[in-house]
């Protein structure tokens, strides 16, 4: 046990001084940060009634007038911008300036079946003009025009096409906030298991490949070695994920504006109850566990530090299948066979539950016997790995096959 | 205290790594365990030392087999393995705690060691900015730090300048002076004779020779002739069957059969009024022995 806690200090005191977790750690609460401020700049500007268009040239066409007053309408709306009267006779001319210079556009109202149709010129699909607006002013304009025909005065228009404003409630527990939560939470998860899972692997190649495996094995057993690498490596990824969500957390209370919705939905971390958090916190450390015994293996496998890539290719390619299995059958709903093979394999399971756990949609006993699958899981994988560990920790050259190495006598 | 080995051998897929091998040390001293490279030194000493489970035979210390846990044993690899990046103090704590020991004995051991070796102004400082003797010395005080009775170095002295290799001679005078047990692998010969009373040459995993180096010599009777006189010597030594074997200015090195030749060389070499400077008759050296029989299994 005392050799456990020397390895796990030193690998911890080591890791946490490497640039790669400092320049992610920060790069991580910065992102944090700024998407936090862009919830004070979307939430301030969310009152305002018109666009700013600032600049832009719209050549608007509409020979037969069939929306009266429609050129006016949009220069109201977009305010900053000219809109020139323009001819059917001249489009060619409006689109050569559309394709050469920037900001340029064009709109042309057609009859079709009775009724005005509009066409939006653009250069291209990524111009930054809104179709919707452009499209949405002069349909009022058109209904005003309508509406007036039939005696409806300026008060009685505006009433008609007054814009309600709404808010969303659900009767299940998914939400538009745990529905994200969920799927910025599965992405963390994954990459956190990846990337400790990687540190392990890592930390092993480095230590085998420049010899001070030989120094370490006649001290600690290979198993010692194993378990206290990716305790340390564990208690950092942990570490560094109950502070993202903690630092979250934080932004959510002192910057994120009180009034802030996500697309309609008022933002909400109820879903967040403690139960939920230390069921996260656990589903995390059990994948980060599975996987990392993996990773070990894969870095006493290699005999040079950049043959460990390869080497980790099954392993990567087994996290990946895994995800993509736990998240497109979580965030799709589905309650198929699929989903409860992904709700109960052991390497998928940590990317299936914590959407879950947000977002509903699980029974306790799913929970307790994916939790039990998975810890059965970790101990078996890890003793059969421990063997195969400490067979190919100072084997060198080429590389052995794994039954070969498991049945290698320790 | 005695290490004995018994009958080790082990085994890689088809090869046969060690097979059969025994030795023993009966008091403290410097054991050789010469041969070329994948002899099965290496897994020898693993082997000894429980990091490798052998397939038969044991090893024994005090009669109690030999496992990372019951004795206290300092291992220097012939691959120097030191973490690059870590400053060399805090590594070496590190290499001392897993031995058991408390942070505070290991540090104080650890300082003990860098001031002998004349590196304490390195101790705050990564080892990759150390120069390779230097390291080298840090992997030393990494197997000295807990001060083991039984001490296993793997080509100690490569890669050592000569004032580096005399301050490691010295250190290993003085841990014989201290009982300590050492077993040293090279293939440095003249290291080995400078410092081993008992040997054992390994070829292929098997046991070639084996035994007190004097005794082993000794069978050998004298075979090399050396004398320092001017060149008109090498005519009489042709004349009386003598096969030259190394040249120096005005030093030559000859091998004979026996007694019998070397003293009719030297009553022709008298007769011719050739005063000679120096004249040796001797036993061959190790390197010589190793060659013969190294060249015997080929």
């Amino acid at each position: 046990m005392k050799q456990i806690k020397t390895v796990f200090a030193f690998t911890f005191r080591d890791a946490v001084r490497k640039k790669a977790f400092i320049i992610s750690t920060a790069i991580t609460l910065i992102i944090i940060l700024i998407l936090s401020f862009l919830t004070r700049l979307s939430s301030s500007s969310g009152d305002e009634e018109t666009e700013y268009y600032g600049g832009y040239t719209l050549y608007y066409i509409d020979e037969s007038n069939l929306i009266k007053g429609g050129a006016d309408a949009l220069a109201a709306a977009m305010n900053g911008s000219a809109v020139i009267q323009g001819s059917a006779a001249q489009l060619d001319e409006y689109k050569e300036k559309i394709n050469t210079e920037n900001g340029v556009y064009a709109v042309q109202v057609t009859e079709q079946n009775g009724q005005p149709f509009i066409t939006v010129i653009s250069k291209d699909f990524m111009s930054s003009i809104s179709y919707d607006y452009i499209t949405e002013v002069l349909s009022k304009t058109y209904t005003a025009n309508a509406m007036r025909e039939y005696g409806l005065d300026d008060k009685a228009i505006a009433l008609a096409q007054t814009e309600l404003r709404y808010t969303a409630e659900f009767t299940g527990e998914m939400n538009i906030n745990g529905y994200i939560a969920g799927i910025l939470l599965t992405m963390l998860i994954f990459f956190a298991i990846y990337y400790y899972g990687y540190g392990v692997a890592m930390s092993i190649a480095t230590e085998k490949t420049s010899r001070v495996m030989e120094t370490l094995v006649v001290s600690a057993k290979p198993s010692r070695i194993l378990i206290g690498k990716c305790l340390a490596m564990g208690l950092l990824g942990l570490l560094q994920f109950a502070g993202t969500i903690a630092f979250a957390a934080l932004c959510k209370e002192v910057i994120i504006p009180d009034n802030f919705s996500l697309l309609g939905a008022p933002l909400s971390f109820d879903a967040f109850t403690p139960e939920a958090i230390l069921l996260l916190l656990l589903y995390f450390i059990l994948g980060y566990a599975l996987y990392a015994v993996l990773n070990a293996v894969c870095g006493a496998l290699v005999s040079k530090i950049e043959d460990l890539n390869s080497a980790l290719m099954p392993v990567i390619f087994l996290s990946l299948i895994s995800f993509y299995l736990g998240y497109i059958t979580a965030v799709s709903g589905s309650e198929g066979t699929l989903a409860k093979v992904a709700l109960y394999l052991p390497f998928s399971s940590p990317f299936m539950i914590p959407f879950k756990l947000i977002n509903g949609g699980y029974t306790a006993s799913q929970i307790a016997i994916s939790i039990a699958l998975l810890v059965v899981s970790i101990l078996v994988i890890t003793y059969i790995c421990i063997r195969v560990y400490s067979a190919s920790v100072l084997h060198y050259g080429k590389r052995q096959k794994l039954v070969d190495l498991y049945k290698t006598k320790l | 205290m005695s290490l004995r080995v018994n009958g080790l051998t082990k085994s890689f897929g088809d090869k046969i790594a060690v097979n059969n091998v025994s030795f023993s040390m009966e008091k403290p001293g410097v054991f050789g365990l010469i041969g070329t490279n994948g002899a099965g030194k290496t897994t020898t000493i693993r082997s000894v030392l429980g990091i490798m489970t052998p397939d038969s035979g044991s090893a024994e210390w005090n009669g109690k087999r030999i496992t990372r846990e019951t004795l206290s044993f300092g291992y220097m690899p012939e691959e120097r393995g030191i973490y690059m990046k870590t400053k060399v103090l805090e590594q070496l704590i590190y290499f001392g705690m897993l031995r058991g020991m408390t942070k505070a004995d290991a540090k104080k051991s650890a300082l003990s060691y860098l001031d002998r070796l004349g590196i304490m102004e390195y101790k705050d400082v990564p080892a990759e900015k150390l120069s390779k003797g230097n390291q080298q010395k840090v992997q030393l005080i990494s197997t000295l730090i807990h001060d083991p009775v039984l001490i296993f170095l793997d080509e100690p002295f490569s890669g050592l300048d000569p004032v580096n290799a005399v301050m490691l001679s010295n250190l290993i005078k003085e841990l014989v002076e201290n009982k300590r047990y050492i077993v040293m692998s090279s293939h440095q010969m003249n290291t080995v004779e400078d410092y081993c009373e008992n040997i054992l040459l390994l070829h292929n995993g098997r046991t070639v020779l084996q035994g007190n180096l004097k005794e082993i010599k000794k069978g050998y009777g004298h075979t090399n002739l050396v004398i320092s006189a001017d060149e008109r010597v090498l005519p009489i030594a042709e004349k009386n069957g003598l096969v030259l074997l190394a040249k120096q200015p005005e030093t030559y090195e000859f091998k004979i059969t026996g007694d019998a030749m070397a003293e009719a060389f030297l009553k022709d070499v008298v007769a011719a009024g050739i005063m000679p400077t120096k004249y040796v008759v001797k036993e061959p050296s190790l390197n010589e022995i190793f060659i013969e029989k190294v060249g015997e299994e080929q």
